[in-house]
């Protein structure tokens, strides 16, 4: 039923590498850069500054981190510093259900608003749907 | 510079051996995806899946026309979804009603595919990186159709792809 040639396995197996590629360009120095963060203590100023505020999603300091590089980056710079990090798995869900919503701001808001949606309401929907349902499995997620 | 004792040569190199292995554990499902992902498009999957979900996306306002661009979204990226509504719209097929439900439904909503895998490789279930996206997307842009008047505009405006 289904056809498969050589040319779709290349093709794909193409943007497979495309897509680690472009992976690897973040992934890696964001790892490099989380790791020079927890060696010179400045990942504890920020855990120490953001961890009231983290305790609302159920998650710890750290945690900032993963989310400011999601929220303004991207989520494979998300990802980077997610691997450097020490979270919990608990952590790491509730990370990443929050960060599907609203990723990349600084790329995709733009890209909604060619689409035809206007920058800062697509930003308030995407923020506080992020926020609403991290509160909610901070509350909720055994 | 030197951090305690350890070298920042060494601070460098534990952060990058951090950042190849979990490279490493992507790349190992992302390009298999890919190739799947190729042949179901091939295959014409991609269409069958817009038929599929034409009824669905029509409670929400969207004809099949203003379904295939959350399609493409959801498939393939934001990027990919915001071109083709771009041209949908400049073209008349979409009206900007439309265009707004599918930009709500989009930016909650894309590169479902791509955005899951990564987290679903660092130990997070995969239920939780769908459904709520899914669900939230389908609430809002519904309340947009409700809430958004026949004539409000916005502008559409050319787009190249970013990613």
């Amino acid at each position: 039923m289904l056809e498969v040639n050589r040319k779709m396995v290349w093709k794909g197996t193409k943007t497979g590498l495309q897509t680690t590629w472009e992976l690897a360009k973040v992934v890696v120095p964001t790892a490099m850069v989380v790791a020079v963060f927890r060696a010179s203590g400045t990942l504890d100023i920020i855990t120490a500054f953001f961890a009231p505020y983290m305790g609302h999603f159920g998650l710890s300091g750290e945690a900032a981190v993963v989310l400011f590089s999601g929220y303004f980056v991207n989520l494979y710079a998300a990802a980077g510093s997610i691997m450097a990090l020490n979270l919990t798995v608990r952590e790491i869900t509730i990370c990443a259900v929050m960060l599907g919503f609203c990723h990349s701001l600084l790329v995709e808001l733009p890209i909604s608003q060619k689409a035809g949606s206007p920058l800062g309401y697509i930003f308030l929907i995407r923020l506080s749907c992020s926020l609403a349902v991290g509160w909610l499995l901070g509350v909720f997620l055994p | 510079m030197a951090f305690g004792g350890v070298s920042t040569m060494s601070i460098l190199w534990e952060g990058f051996v951090q950042g190849m292995r979990g490279l490493w554990t992507v790349a190992l499902i992302v390009i298999p995806l890919m190739v799947v992902l190729e042949i179901a498009d091939s295959n014409g999957l991609l269409k069958r899946l817009n038929r599929l979900m034409a009824k669905p996306f029509r409670v929400i306002g969207l004809r099949e026309e203003g379904a295939f661009p959350v399609v493409v979204a959801i498939v393939f990226g934001i990027t990919y979804g915001s071109g083709v509504i771009i041209n949908h719209v400049r073209t008349g097929k979409v009206t900007r009603k439309e265009a707004r439900v599918v930009g709500t439904f989009m930016a909650l909503a894309h590169a479902l595919i791509e955005d899951t895998v990564i987290f679903w490789v660092l130990g997070a279930p995969l239920l939780l990186l769908l459904a709520p996206r899914v669900i939230l997307a389908y609430i809002m842009s519904y309340l947009v159709y409700r809430w958004t008047p026949e004539t409000n505009s916005s502008d559409g405006d050319d787009l190249k792809a970013v990613n």
